[in-house]
């Protein structure tokens, strides 16, 4: 484990001893054991309903494991008050599938509300937020090539582009960790791939450490530094990315019925 | 309307079985037959014979001669309570946006706080909805006095049930990406609220506060009748002082106000839908040299100055009906000592009784409406006579009849023919028959015309057309719509009884003004259940037909 850490932290962003989480009689996910290094770029891969997305929501704090230790930037969700998970988010980015946005606010709104957690009361309208988070806001835009867009209505942002908001509304909370669910699933290749570079180029300026999941094997291949891949709730592949190849990944898509 | 449960469970052996009929076929004649069956009976109760009928007509028609030459008094102070009766529809309007706001955030399904929180919020939500503003009305002004202040607060009170109700469904349909995304940046319940929800709402919400709005001034229009201010108040006095002349004439104004209003509204919703698509232009706000400050464009400034006037306009309301909260921390005694009286409520013969007639007349009338209105929707939509002067005629008298409030129907048929309920079933007939023939007059006009062309092509007849092609696809709609007009008319009924029409509003008047409190709770209640029943039957008949 490299301590590289451009952050105050030292210890591991992430990690996770022994996890296991069912809905109801469903078992989604066990026996997990994972530690993510701060600042890494890690890349989660499988087919679908394997629990990429229960095993990321987990880091977050939106569902509690059933079994074993989360800890996240030195705390544990299961353990925190509902205050003490709202500051444990705030340091914490989350980027959906879906991007999340409010369609009919400008794109500038939608960064600004990444700040919501440092703030104290409810906004309504870009001008209701003090001026220095506009700045940043702004700044953010830049950061990802959307400042000419800044008053636009997200809904009428390519796809691409609404994904990019989300990411610099991310980059508005500061976070340590960005947690990434599908963020290219609803995109064309070359959209995600300009997406994912951002999100490293990012990730390397400001340090924060990536999870983020992928069906894409090729992108994954391209753009981490550890490919972890899960299938039907289990870690069956682990290593840095260097160390594996796509043959080896497409198998854990194929040959279900060995598992 | 009776609805047969079995007496056994059908044994569990069904997927071996031939697949069942539809079920909507058992609600589509269960339904018709109820009504008719409560409209016999119905009849029966209300003494309605053709004698009476003939009898009623020959005194009405020698009322209405007595109130011609129609005269308007003063017009200046009758000007002063027409804008009175906007001020109160405005300010009760704005009063129960402000507060269904929190209440309906805390009746949605997405709310996480508290369970007790969201039941109270639910259960305050339906019976605010089932009491209408009249009822209200008469408690306030026992409370409040005589004066539009009573009147914008039982305005407000009706309204927050309504739109409370709107507005969570308006929060309950949209998706939950968003939230759940600015959730997790960890921001509190309520930034997250108004940065998600209440922002994407915003465009809903505003339409059906405006459209609250209009229904509100219909509503106030009527609310002097008991002493909560606006133009019926003089109405009231003209009646009371036997003076049918000025009565006709306040009767005209209000007739003109409620035009006026419906040739607004659709005005506006015209208005609306040419330019439904300037909403979505891409630029919200226009840049400015310094990146961070959002310039003025045209979509900014309508924005923000329709929000200032709409808040100009609630406030100078708030004025005009001397709303001020020291009078409501005054009245804090008689309000306790009203809640007070309330326990234990009072529910005796003569309130059970009241509630069955309230509930005879509002389906009787609504029968009477659903066929009346139907041959009226018939006879004005293309399907069967194509003759356009008799469709233009027949659209017109609908729009004529329904700028009446039927509580004014009901107080012109009572000095006609006396107090009881033939009056008040003879006013709700009427103002079914105009809702029903609307409500089907739209349907039928919205029947998809493509199956309907190819029917033509194999050379049915217009009448053939019309069995085969037409009418089962408009048969949902007639259901749904008889049911939702019974809805609006039992509301309707439960107030007659305030001028004497028949039904549970005279007792209720009656306990208020006794301050026989017991007796008010006991008649509140029953209405609640017999509003929420109906409501659920509907809703039952609804999802099984359509």
């Amino acid at each position: 484990m490299s301590a590289s850490a451009t952050r105050p932290e030292n210890g591991p962003s992430v990690q996770l001893h022994d996890v296991g989480m069912s809905f109801g009689h469903k078992q989604v996910l066990s026996d997990i054991d994972l530690e993510i290094s701060p600042g890494h770029f890690v890349a989660l891969v499988g087919p679908s309903g394997a629990g990429k997305s229960t095993l990321l929501r987990l880091l977050n704090g939106s569902h509690l494991p059933t079994a074993g230790r989360v800890s996240v930037l030195g705390s544990e969700p299961a353990t925190c008050s509902r205050r003490e998970l709202q500051q444990l988010r705030t340091r914490i980015g989350f980027v959906f599938q879906q991007f999340g946005l409010v369609g009919r606010l400008s794109a500038m709104e939608n960064v600004l509300m990444g700040a919501l957690g440092s703030l104290r009361m409810p906004r309504y309208g870009v001008s209701t937020y003090p001026r220095d988070l506009r700045v940043r806001a702004a700044e953010n835009l830049e950061r990802v090539g959307l400042l000419e867009e800044r008053f636009q209505r997200c809904d009428t942002l390519s796809g691409g582009q609404q994904q990019r908001v989300a990411i610099a509304r991310t980059l508005m909370q500061d976070a340590e960790i960005v947690l990434a669910d599908e963020p290219v699933a609803s995109l064309d290749p070359s959209a995600s791939l300009s997406v994912l570079e951002t999100l490293r180029r990012l990730s390397a300026e400001d340090g924060f450490t990536v999870v983020c999941s992928l069906h894409q094997v090729d992108l994954a291949l391209r753009i981490s530094d550890r490919i972890v891949a899960v299938r039907d709730g289990a870690i069956v592949l682990d290593r840095a990315t260097s160390q594996t190849d796509e043959t080896e990944l497409r198998s854990i898509y194929s040959d279900r019925a060995a598992a | 309307m009776s609805v047969s449960t079995p007496v056994r469970p059908a044994p569990v052996t069904s997927e071996a079985r031939e697949p069942r009929p539809p079920r909507a076929a058992v609600a589509t004649w269960l339904i018709p037959l109820g009504y008719v069956a409560v409209a016999l009976f119905g009849t029966w109760w209300i003494a309605i014979d053709l004698a009476a009928l003939r009898d009623g007509a020959s005194d009405i028609s020698r009322l209405l001669a007595r109130m011609v030459p129609v005269t308007f008094g003063l017009v200046p102070a009758l000007l002063g309570l027409v804008l009175e009766t906007l001020w109160i529809a405005l300010a009760g309007t704005g009063i129960a946006a402000l507060v269904s706001l929190p209440l309906a955030a805390a009746a949605s399904r997405d709310f996480t706080g508290p369970k007790p929180v969201q039941w109270l919020a639910r259960g305050l939500i339906v019976v605010t909805r089932a009491v209408p503003s009249l009822v209200f009305a008469i408690v306030f002004v026992r409370i409040f006095g005589l004066g539009p202040f009573a009147g914008a607060l039982a305005i407000a009170f009706h309204s927050v049930g309504m739109i409370a109700k709107m507005m969570t469904d308006v929060f309950e349909e949209l998706t939950p990406a968003p939230r759940e995304s600015i959730d997790a940046v960890g921001s509190s319940r309520l930034q997250s609220f108004v940065a998600t929800t209440l922002s994407r709402a915003m465009p809903s919400v505003s339409s059906l506060v405006l459209y609250r709005l209009d229904i509100n001034i219909r509503a106030s229009a009527v609310l002097g009748l008991v002493g909560a201010g606006g133009i019926g108040v003089a109405l009231q006095t003209a009646i009371g002082s036997l003076n049918y002349h000025l009565a006709a004439g306040i009767i005209v104004v209000i007739a003109v106000l409620l035009l006026a209003l419906e040739l607004i509204s659709f005005l506006s919703q015209r208005a609306v839908a040419e330019h439904a698509h300037d909403g979505t232009v891409a630029e919200l706000y226009r840049r400015t040299p310094d990146p961070t400050r959002p310039g003025w464009n045209r979509g900014r400034a309508l924005r923000t100055g329709s929000a200032v006037v709409f808040a100009g306009a609630l406030l100078f309301a708030l004025t005009q009906v001397r709303f001020d909260p020291g009078r409501l921390s005054r009245s804090w005694q008689s309000t306790l000592d009203l809640l007070a009286g309330f326990v234990p409520p009072v529910i005796d013969p003569a309130v059970v009784t009241g509630i069955f007639e309230s509930l005879v007349m509002a389906l009787t009338a609504t029968t009477v409406g659903v066929v009346a209105g139907l041959v009226i929707a018939v006879l004005s939509s293309p399907h069967l006579i194509r003759f356009a002067p008799l469709s233009a005629l027949l659209r017109i008298l609908v729009v004529l009849i329904r700028s009446v409030p039927d509580v004014i129907y009901a107080l012109v048929f009572v000095a006609a023919l006396g107090l009881g309920p033939f009056a008040g079933f003879l006013a709700l007939s009427i103002s079914c028959t105009a809702l029903a023939a609307k409500f089907f007059t739209d349907s039928l006009e919205n029947v998809d015309p493509a199956p309907l062309r190819a029917l033509e092509a194999t050379g049915a007849s217009r009448l053939q057309v019309f069995v085969s092609g037409v009418w089962p696809r408009f048969v949902p709609s007639l259901i749904g719509n008889s049911l939702f007009t019974s809805d609006l008319a039992l509301r309707e009924s439960a107030v007659l009884g305030i001028v004497g029409a028949g039904g549970v509003g005279f007792v209720l008047q009656e306990s208020v003004a006794t301050l026989d409190y017991g007796t008010t709770a006991g008649v509140l209640i029953c209405l609640v259940v017999v509003v929420v029943a109906l409501e659920a039957v509907a809703r039952w008949a609804r999802k099984k037909v359509i």
